[in-house]
């Protein structure tokens, strides 16, 4: 359980999928107009990212053992995850798009990299779908103080929200040491 | 040729459409894995495209994003395999991000107009030489930055700390915003988000 926890702490904040590794960058630039929109492709993913670790933990077995077919079994199970979780959360078609996401493709290759397996995967999930969600929010939030404020046009949308993500990260990094 | 230039540059995939940007931010960390990780995405979108064009239109709509990524994941498996052969320390360089080229965004949203197969396929051609050419340019900037070199050839002695962070996710971020305001500025265009 400890450990569990320690795992939650860590993806959630120094390990942060979107942050720290850098995946996850569409929706961060496209689903934070608001917090709904955010919180709810936050959510979408995360969903994604259980079902996603679930499948791996029932599968785990039949993991091949040659590096090209794994990845491709990895990029099989992100698959799946990402098209039957809208179905189970009841949302619409166009919801794939959200939950067919490169954070959850690449949690599982993470996953499959450090050689975690069983309950920990699903904490690794946990932990990686709360971060997830939670930078979205933050930048939802962070995007509307961005539209009141005075900033040279070439900078204004996307330059601005990935530099100001930069620096986001930035101070993250000074709880890892 | 519209469709060819549009792609390279008045619709860039990475400085004007905002996609690909996982890989242009997290996998430039050096020239050599920009250039490397474009070009292996480039050649991937142009098969990917003609395969789609021939596909895509048997296909009925609630099933088009599930057949084209097993296109993209039987590509990519493909790829990984026959690189893993000819030169395992650059797929052990790119890491996760190569295997990821199946599910880029630059690769998934891109159009399924009724156009014809070439204007297709050099679509796909002028987007991933676009898309290469930011990669190598992000890759050039982060690598000296970060490192005092450029393609593993030392030019300066050390890094500034502050600069090193440029090799860094958050720094390729910060990289990545100023170089798409310096295209802005030099093309007046910026102040909204192109998608």
């Amino acid at each position: 359980m400890t450990d569990g926890l320690e795992i939650l702490a860590q993806t959630v904040i120094t390990g942060n999928l979107v942050l720290v590794h850098g995946l996850g960058l569409y929706a961060l630039t496209r689903y934070t107009k608001n917090v709904k929109e955010a919180a709810c492709a936050g959510g979408t993913v995360l969903a994604g990212m259980l079902v996603g670790s679930v499948l791996l933990w029932l599968f785990g077995s039949l993991i091949p053992a040659a590096p090209a077919l794994q990845v491709g079994f990895y990029l099989l199970i992100g698959l799946v995850a990402g098209l039957i979780t809208p179905s189970l959360l009841k949302q619409e078609a166009a919801a794939e798009r959200r939950a067919v996401d490169s954070a959850l493709v690449g949690l599982l290759l993470l996953l499959g990299r450090e050689g975690i397996t069983g309950v920990y995967n699903i904490w690794m999930a946990l932990g990686a779908g709360l971060g997830y969600l939670l930078v979205l929010v933050v930048m939802a939030t962070i995007r509307r103080r961005l539209e009141l404020a005075p900033i040279p046009k070439p900078l204004r949308g996307m330059p601005i929200l990935l530099i100001t993500a930069g620096l986001l990260t930035i101070a993250l990094l000074g709880f890892r040491f | 040729m519209k469709a060819f230039w549009e792609g390279l540059w008045t619709k860039n995939p990475v400085l004007v459409l905002a996609l690909g940007l996982v890989p242009a931010v997290a996998a430039t960390t050096t020239a050599a894995n920009g250039l490397a990780l474009g070009l292996i995405t480039a050649v991937i979108l142009v098969i990917a495209a003609f395969i789609n064009w021939l596909l895509v239109p048997h296909v009925p709509d609630n099933a088009r994003t599930a057949v084209k990524l097993l296109v993209l994941i039987v590509l990519v498996v493909a790829a990984y395999s026959v690189l893993l052969g000819q030169n395992p320390a650059m797929v052990s360089s790119l890491g996760i991000f190569l295997p990821l080229i199946a599910f880029s965004d630059l690769l998934l949203h891109q159009g399924e107009g009724t156009d014809g197969l070439t204007q297709v396929v050099l679509g796909a051609c002028g987007r991933g030489l676009g898309f290469t050419a930011v990669l190598l340019v992000l890759g050039i900037i982060r690598e000296f930055l970060g490192f005092g070199s450029i393609f593993g050839q030392q030019i300066v002695e050390g890094a500034l700390p502050p600069l090193a962070l440029a090799a860094s996710v958050p720094g390729g971020m910060v990289v990545l915003g100023l170089l798409m305001a310096f295209v802005n500025l030099v093309s007046k265009r910026g102040g909204e988000l192109h998608d």
